[in-house]
This record gives C-alpha cells, sequence and structure tokens, in this order.
C-alpha cells in the first residue's frame, strides 16, 4: 500500500511540473523594431 | 530506514518514468514553436546573372544580383489572430528586395504569411498577402514543420502563388548537419508583375507596352529535419518579359542566375539550427531517455533496497526461530517481534518474525 502511495505521489509530481511547464508556455516577446531591409547587409 | 528510503527511491523512479513520455508526446507538441517575434535576414547571391535593364528594355549581364529575404514577426498581429482562432499564430511580414550589384532596386514583394507556431500549416486570416493583393496558401514556406519527414510536401510558391509538391531527393550533409534535400520544379508560368519596379515602373506600365512576365525556376533546399529549417537554399531561376499575343517575338529575359545563400549568412543560419537543433532535440530524444534510464535505475535501486531489507528482516526472524527453538513459541506479534527466548530483543520491525508484505 505504501508502495503505491510513494508511486502515486511520483506520477502526480509528474503531471503537476509537465502541466505546469506547458501552462506556462512560451512568452510571446515584441515585435522587432528593425525593418524590412531594401540594402544589403553587410553582415548577418 | 532502508523501507523509507526505497519507498523515496520508488517516488522519484515513478516520477523520471513518467516524465519520459510526458516530456516527448505532451510537452513537446505544446512548447516546440516558432515563437512570433521571430526577426531573421537572409541574403541570397546570383553571380554573373542576366538582368533586364528597364530603361533600355534590353537584357544584359552583371556581375551580382542580391536577394534579401527579411521575415519580421508581428507579435500584435498575431495575437488579434489567436484570439479568433484559439491557436498558436505567427505572423510574418516579410520582404523579398532584389537589388543589382550597385546596390539599385530590381524588384520588392512583401507578403504576409500567417501559419501555425506548432505545425508550419498556414492559417487563412485577414492580412493573407503576397505584393498587397489576398491570397490563400496551401502548404508550407520558408520553413518545415518540426521532426521533418522523408516524404514531399506541398510547397507555396509565392510568385506563381500556387502550391505544388517539393520532393524529398534523399540525405545530403551540409557544414557537418545531417539534411533533407528537398527539390521543385515549377514549369514556365504566367505570373504577376511586381508592385515595386526599377524606373517607377509598375504592372500596368508594362502591360501597356505589351508584355506579360514568365518565370520558370528550379528550387532546392537541404532542411535539417530536427528543426525543420532550411540550412541551404538555391535556385535555378529564370523570368521572361514576354510580348503579349505575339508568340514569333524574342521575349526579354527579365532575371536569369543561379541564386545561392551568401556563404557568411549561411554559416549564421547553420550557428543558429544547430543550438535551436540541441533545444529540440532535449525534448524529443535527451530528456526522454535520460529521464527513462533514471527512472529504471533508480526502481532497481529502490528494489534491490527493499530486498536487502527484506532479507534481513528474514535473517533476523530465521535467528530469531533458531534460538527460540529452545523456548517457548511466541505468536510472533511482540514488541520488536520477540519469538525468541526472554532477553533476545529481536531487531526486526514489530511483528517481526514474518515476512514483510511485498512493496
Amino acid at each position: 500500500m505504501r508502495a503505491l502511495v510513494a508511486a502515486g505521489i511520483g506520477l502526480v509530481a509528474a503531471l503537476a511540473l509537465v502541466f505546469a511547464i506547458t501552462a506556462m508556455g512560451v512568452p510571446p516577446g515584441e515585435t522587432s523594431k528593425k525593418p524590412l531591409h531594401t540594402t544589403v547587409p553587410e553582415h548577418p | 530506514m532502508r523501507r523509507r528510503a526505497s519507498l523515496v527511491l520508488l517516488a522519484f523512479a515513478v516520477f523520471f518514468a513518467a516524465l519520459s513520455p510526458l516530456i516527448r508526446w505532451y510537452a513537446f507538441p505544446r512548447l516546440a514553436k516558432i515563437p512570433p517575434s521571430q526577426y531573421q535576414t537572409m541574403v541570397l547571391e546570383a553571380k554573373n546573372a542576366t538582368l533586364l535593364d528597364y530603361a533600355t528594355m534590353r537584357s544584359k549581364k552583371v556581375p551580382k544580383v542580391s536577394i534579401v529575404q527579411t521575415l519580421k514577426g508581428n507579435v500584435e498581429a498575431s495575437e488579434k489572430i489567436e484570439r479568433n482562432t484559439d491557436r498558436d499564430v505567427v505572423v510574418w511580414d516579410t520582404l523579398s528586395y532584389v537589388a543589382d550589384h550597385k546596390g539599385k532596386l530590381v524588384s520588392a514583394i512583401p507578403e504576409r504569411y500567417i501559419f501555425d507556431a506548432h505545425t508550419q500549416e498556414p492559417v487563412h486570416a485577414r492580412g493573407e498577402s503576397v505584393d498587397g493583393d489576398p491570397v490563400r496558401r496551401e502548404g508550407i514556406e520558408f520553413k518545415w514543420p518540426f521532426l521533418t519527414e522523408k516524404r514531399d510536401y506541398q510547397y507555396y510558391d509565392f510568385q506563381a502563388r500556387t502550391s505544388a509538391p517539393i520532393h524529398y531527393k534523399g540525405t545530403r550533409t551540409v557544414h557537418g548537419l545531417e539534411t533533407y534535400y528537398f527539390e521543385q520544379t515549377i514549369p514556365w508560368t504566367k505570373v504577376k508583375v511586381p508592385k515595386r519596379l526599377p524606373l517607377g515602373a509598375t504592372p500596368e506600365t508594362v502591360e501597356q507596352v505589351g508584355l506579360e512576365r514568365w518565370y520558370t525556376t528550379k528550387r532546392m533546399f537541404w532542411v535539417e529535419p530536427v528543426t525543420g529549417a532550411p540550412v541551404d537554399g538555391q535556385e535555378i531561376h529564370k523570368e521572361q518579359m514576354r510580348w503579349k499575343d505575339q508568340p514569333g517575338r524574342k521575349p526579354l529575359t527579365a532575371f536569369a542566375g543561379h541564386v545561392k545563400m551568401r556563404p557568411d549568412f549561411q554559416e549564421a543560419t547553420v550557428d543558429l539550427v544547430s543550438s535551436q537543433r540541441r533545444l529540440v532535440l532535449a525534448l524529443t530524444a535527451y530528456l526522454p531517455w535520460g529521464f527513462l534510464v533514471l527512472g529504471g535505475l533508480l526502481l532497481a535501486l529502490s528494489l534491490t533496497l527493499e530486498a536487502r531489507s527484506r532479507g534481513r528482516g528474514r535473517g533476523t526472524a530465521g535467528e530469531g526461530a533458531a534460538v527460540g527453538d529452545d523456548g517457548p513459541a511466541g505468536d510472533g506479534t511482540g514488541p520488536g517481534g520477540g519469538t525468541g527466548t526472554e532477553g533476545t530483543p529481536a531487531t526486526g520491525p514489530p511483528g517481526g518474525g514474518r515476512h514483510r508484505q511485498p512493496v
């Protein structure tokens, strides 16, 4: 029984971690202020 | 103590073993996406190309033609579309600016490309356009999906404004990276005249002169399959201005050249793709496999501890029983499992002398 509880704790912790990370997602950032090039850039 | 340790190890074993498929099949499809704020520039060159001189209306050889391609993620536009579509959307405002060897404008074609941030499938929303004209894309453009497959894809041709298959032709190595090589040939097709041309020429003036634009290309991409990003791209590209209703009249070559990525931009792309590749591999291979192995090791350790603990308990019980042969038989339920002779404390847990229940 205690083994089942331990396994359950491990499973719930893994689910909680993954759900939390995916729910947070990635911040979208901001639109770049740089222009669309109309000259040939010298460097990347 | 050992029993507690084995239970803790078991919890961690399940934790890591469960993380393995969760990361690969749940987190990866949700976390791997093109950031909506991406900004990227690519310069391609065609050396010893042929260009149409709009002043003389004659084709001439030039040492170099450059194509500057800028992709700029429009975060505000993507958020607006996301509110209506319930998808992670990326909006790229792009410009393909073609310049001659002196840096002067040859043509400039803006696009708005709207696509799913995870799958790279086009999303049809207001604003999707090529050179200011509304379009409806099918298939991919610029980038392949994450975990690109060895198969043909539909690729959108912004000149012809239609999609056609781009064929998988095998694997190639580019700068040490394994890539999938794709090839698409667009046969001679009548296409729209760009709205921005040299000397103020417009589609209307070109039409008034009695010309129409035709184009053919062989498009080649070397795609890093984990990220789906092309690390090399080339085109054998030809454009003609053909005389309308005069099939016998010789067409003017508007452009002809073999377009290749400029080496410094290609190296920068390879560096970028290599770092992104590691991130994607972390979610698809390194972490899932690492956690699975770690989970297995922890489970083995947990079982070993448990088995030793049991063996020790059994051994202790055995000793007690051996000694107890001389004394009255206990019921095995006494504190400390005192089944032996009086004054011989057993080291087992309460109820010792019995086997532990299996975990």
